[in-house]
């Protein structure tokens, strides 16, 4: 009898201990008011990206998720004090970043992508998604001043004729007067921005993503407190599963026409 | 505040580069709205009072609004008519360069437009009569009188406006053009540094006024030349 005693005292200390692991909790800092990332519909729900991100990972990982709504600007502040375990807040990975904080693999894509009138016949890339210098010639680009997008064209295609914009309004506008005859900027704004509204109709993408981290960074990941590797390699196994089963996919076209992420993150 | 002198070396050339851009805008806009300006000034003169009113309402309107609004109303807000985006004008406002020229001669037009005007009234009342009296027509009177004493009078509010006029081009740098400033606000967003490059953008600015200054002087001089007294 006192054997059985013993036994099961055992038992419930081992599944005592057992416990958190199975049920972990994990608190996802975010804004919850960043559409189409992170926000509350009408009945309060949180939604978008990066919530279905979190879900996900959190799924594989086998966690409970908790959401905590935090401003912008105290959101690595609040990390680094414990307010929660994860940002997952569209934060993109920077080296002034990871001074403070530890980033998973990326989950979302820092692109830029050419806009332009629809139907036009010049191929401004090539099959391997490498500009064409000729066929830019004679082509107005607008471009926002000092943007990651004039450094790459600086660099990529210094003979193009560009065109200086203080913000990403007149752009759109003078594309549409037709002062410019494309511009280029991050897809998701000018999608959201520009091409899903009617002034927007007659235009689209005339480029491939365009995805060189030396100018336009790693992308956005999961921020977490340094010195957690463990959970940091879990974190990127999830990401990676969720990308080789599509389901980064299926996320992103909730709210775009394409993906953003870059697929070669799931190959294995 | 420390200043970075290196980067003023390798920012002045960058800027200077658009000092010919500065320079088309001045130059272009001044002789365009000089010559609007003669228009306007004799509409308003003219005793009839639809075009003294005609001439009244366009300098109103171009003295009592600023003129970054101005250009911002040429550069984005005509292209929103469809008239203007179809029309024959179009290969000018589509231009940023047409833009800015149109909006700068329209500003300065209006304020040169009174100061030729001032010049006009200046005019002592003898001398046309004396004009009248030798049996000068009106017209005679106007060219031979009129303007040459007209035109010594208002040239040194004239200078002026011309010198404010080289400024107003900065603002061409809002509407995309990369004239002096324009090259200026890129490297500032490119290195941070307003400072050292904003302050060597103002001392161009000044040496250019200063150039100014005196072929404005000279110009002064050479109508006054009848004025001076030998001494």
């Amino acid at each position: 009898m006192r054997h059985i005693t013993k036994l099961i005292a055992a038992t419930a200390a081992m599944l005592a201990v057992g416990m958190p692991a199975s049920a972990e909790s994990l608190r996802v800092g975010m804004e919850c008011t960043y559409a189409p990332f992170n926000y509350r519909t009408d009945a309060g729900e949180l939604e978008g990206y990066d919530v279905d991100v979190a879900k996900g990972v959190a799924k594989i990982i086998g966690a409970d998720l908790e959401f905590v709504c935090q401003q912008w600007d105290g959101m690595i502040p609040a990390l680094l004090a414990n307010k929660f375990d994860l940002i997952v807040a569209s934060m993109s990975i920077t080296n002034s970043r990871l001074e403070k904080i530890d980033f998973s693999s990326p989950y979302r894509d820092s692109v830029g992508r050419l806009v332009g009138k629809s139907g036009g016949d010049k191929n401004l890339f090539d099959p391997s998604g490498n500009p064409i210098p000729e066929n830019f010639a004679g082509l107005r680009i607008g471009l926002e001043r000092a943007s990651t997008y004039e450094s790459w064209f600086n660099a990529r295609l210094p003979d193009a004729d560009v065109v200086l914009y203080d913000g990403s309004e007149p752009l759109y506008l003078d594309l549409v007067n037709g002062r410019v005859d494309a511009i280029m900027t991050n897809p998701m704004k000018a999608h959201l921005r520009f091409l899903a509204k009617e002034e927007g109709s007659g235009f689209e993408f005339v480029s491939p993503a365009i995805s060189e981290v030396e100018f336009f960074g790693i992308g956005v990941g999961i921020g977490l407190q340094q010195g957690q590797s463990e959970l940091k390699a879990r974190l990127d196994a999830a990401i990676k599963q969720l990308i080789n089963d599509g389901k980064l996919t299926e996320y992103a076209l909730k709210y775009f026409p394409f993906p953003i992420h870059n697929e070669e993150w799931g190959d294995d | 505040m420390s200043f970075d002198l290196p980067l003023i070396a390798e920012a002045l050339p960058k800027m200077l580069m658009g000092i010919g851009l500065t320079f088309q805008l001045l130059v272009l806009s001044a002789i365009l709205g000089l010559a609007l300006a003669i228009g306007v000034m004799l509409m308003r003169i003219s005793g009839k009072w639809y075009l003294s009113w005609l001439a009244q309402v366009y300098i109103y309107v171009f003295r009592g609004t600023p003129i970054l609004v101005q250009i911002f109303i040429v550069y984005y807000g005509f292209p929103q008519l469809d008239f203007i985006r179809e029309g024959f004008l179009w290969p000018i406002f589509r231009d940023p360069f047409g833009c800015a020229i149109v909006a700068l001669t329209l500003n300065t037009g209006a304020y040169v437009s009174e100061i030729l005007r001032g010049g006009v009234l200046g005019v002592d009342r003898g001398v046309l009569e004396a004009g009248e009296a030798l049996g000068l027509s009106k017209s005679q009177r106007f060219i031979y009188l009129t303007t040459p004493i007209a035109s010594r009078l208002a040239l040194p509010a004239y200078g002026n406006d011309i010198i404010s006029l080289l400024k107003s081009t900065a603002l061409a740098s809002t509407i995309t053009l990369a004239d002096m400033t324009g090259i200026a606000r890129t490297i500032v967003a490119q290195t941070y540094a307003p400072y050292e490059i904003f302050i060597s953008l103002a001392i161009v600015y000044m040496i250019v006024t200063f150039f100014l200054q005196k072929l404005l002087g000279r110009v002064e001089r050479y109508l006054g030349r009848y004025t001076i007294r030998e001494g």
